[in-house]
């Protein structure tokens, strides 16, 4: 085995399956599709060689119940699709939100809706991810624009998955998830594990919702001889269902409180050149890389931009959006859809900034080149 | 060259990705950073096929081409969507008898007998790897020595031999330059 670290050549794929594996999984679950099924085909080599579990699955819908039971099993558990099937998801996505169960879920996204465009790149999940369940639900959102970047990220879901206690998604484009960089690969062994908070102490009086610090229930781990129950309805602390207001309204307010208080550890946002910026160009994925370059080519013609990239896509990081842009008049979002993270962008500016959309919806990934002319038509029009 | 981009073009089948993934491997290998992207149809042969890199000494911004510096085609199918996006002044390397039709313009043309040179080696599957060894013999992209190890490196065993005749054809054509324009 290598000491060091080693440099490979990878796809944003194999570096996402890979990136699992350093960071604990031992179990996969999936149903192949386009553009996501390398995860899939690496997962079925490396799993079996970690001593995990990999499952090729009837459907998206069985996928993700069997990386839920995994999870409850005490396993790190993953599943990966693309737009069509993370719709067949989301039922499960809201039980694993509700009872609180880790797990990381990929989306690599396509044209859509329905069949759409298989092959070809999209960011048209980017309110799905966050809304795509039914009803108030917690969960967390990472948005990688590199392929180096796909692999610290997917790292980072399973922390923040097995630290909190909700499902993790991890969302990218097809140019991404094909794209070919070198990535720094940490000696095996190397890469810190997280472990999931499991009970300790004494069994009678183990609540598997209990209300602590920190707002995470202690998990029971199978085999410890603790007595758990876990449902979808709206549980007490014991795990047992509940419709007594302030009861659903505790649990319901402990639940999403578990990301206000752990914010810090949640969010992740790249700012570039924003602190003197007039324009702010926004942007995930792929359209962030042509976002970069524009916004370097504004700056060599004296044109003051910067570029605001939320790596923690959901809970969007509001404050660090609102310093970078302390100085801006206009912000730009570029995104592959027909306008979806504007939305929350207006939101955050609430009428005191210019927010421009390019929204880009032909198959094709934005251009550095149209980023770059929009900065200058705003920038010249001030 | 020291950032530049580069796309192999073809019909599916040509062993275009492999090209790529080798000069890829062997500009690493020479410390600069590259970005590989493809794109081909949903058929195991034929079809528009294309493997793009974008090569820079320091960090990659967009991983995507927007302008090329070399153009490699094998086959006519990607010469009309290819040509709009050459740099003023790009060197484009064609197959004689495959990708015969090459537009007017401003840039580097050489013309050469790529497949032709394969087949006489006997397998004309050979001719991505005789692309490669006119970008060695030209010089402007990478060391022709990197190159080499890579295939060693890189290509079965079995194929090996073929492979290195192939490169080695290919540095002859293009140390002689080709016919130019």
């Amino acid at each position: 085995m290598p000491s060091q670290s080693t440099a490979r050549d990878l796809q944003g794929n194999q570096a996402c399956a890979l990136g699992a594996v350093a960071a604990g999984c031992r179990f996969y679950a999936g149903y192949p599709i386009t553009p996501s099924s390398e995860i899939a085909e690496t997962m079925s080599v490396e799993m079996p060689r970690a001593g995990g579990v990999f499952v090729q699955m009837e459907d998206e819908i069985a996928s993700l119940g069997a990386v839920l039971g995994a999870s409850m099993g005490g396993a790190k558990a993953m599943t990966a699709t693309s737009g069509p099937g993370f719709s067949l998801k989301q039922e499960h996505i809201g039980y694993g939100a509700g009872a609180e169960i880790p797990c990381v879920i990929v989306n690599v996204m396509r044209g859509g809706p329905s069949t759409g465009l298989p092959t070809r790149p999209s960011q048209g999940d980017i309110m799905q991810s966050r809304w795509g369940t039914h009803g108030d639900h917690s969960v967390i959102v990472l948005a990688p624009a590199s392929v180096p970047e796909i692999f610290s990220e997917t790292i980072r879901a399973f922390a923040l998955s097995e630290r909190l206690r909700l499902p993790v998604i991890v969302l990218y484009d097809e140019v991404i998830g094909h794209l070919v960089e070198t990535v720094e690969i940490p000696a095996p062994g190397t890469v810190e594990v997280a472990d999931r908070k499991w009970a300790t102490g004494a069994a009678e009086s183990f609540q598997p919702y209990a209300v602590t610090d920190d707002l995470v229930p202690p998990m029971a781990r199978p085999g410890d001889g603790y007595r758990t129950h876990t449902t979808g309805l709206t549980h007490l602390e014991s795990g047992f269902p509940t419709q007594e207001p302030e009861c659903v309204e505790r649990i319901t307010r402990r639940i999403s409180g578990k990301l206000v208080h752990h914010r810090e550890l949640i969010e992740s946002y790249e700012a570039a050149g924003c602190e003197d910026a007039e324009i702010v160009v926004c942007a995930i994925g792929i359209s962030a890389r042509a976002a970069r370059r524009a916004v370097n080519a504004a700056r060599a013609q004296g044109i003051k931009a910067g570029l605001f990239r939320p790596i923690t896509l959901w809970p969007f990081p509001e404050s660090a959006f609102k310093s970078a842009t302390a100085s801006a008049r206009t912000i730009i979002v570029a995104e592959l859809n027909a306008g979806q993270l504007v939305l929350e962008i207006e939101r955050l500016c609430g009428g005191a900034r210019q927010v421009e959309s390019i929204a880009r919806v032909d198959g094709e990934p934005i251009e550095p080149a149209e980023i770059e002319a929009k900065i200058r038509e705003l920038s010249s029009h001030g | 060259m020291e950032n530049f981009e580069i796309r192999f073009g073809g019909s599916g089948g040509q062993g275009l990705q492999l090209s790529a993934r080798l000069l890829a491997d062997a500009l690493i290998r020479e410390g600069r950073k590259v970005a590989r992207s493809q794109s081909y149809e949903p058929t195991s042969r034929g079809g528009l096929s294309r493997a793009d890199l974008v090569v820079a000494a320091k960090r990659i911004d967009y991983p995507l081409i927007t302008a090329l510096d070399v153009l490699v085609l094998l086959d006519q199918l990607p010469v009309a969507v290819s040509m709009p996006l050459l740099r003023p002044g790009a060197l484009v390397i064609a197959d004689a008898r495959r990708a015969g039709e090459i537009p007017e313009g401003d840039h580097d043309l050489h013309l050469l007998p790529l497949s032709e040179s394969a087949l006489a080696l006997g397998n004309e599957r050979a001719t991505n790897i005789v692309a490669l060894g006119v970008l060695a013999g030209l010089g402007e992209v990478c060391e022709h020595d990197t190159l080499e190890t890579v295939i060693r490196d890189g290509v079965p065993p079995r194929f090996l031999d073929l492979n290195l005749r192939a490169f080695a054809k290919g540095v002859e054509l293009g140390e002689a330059g080709g016919p130019g324009r």
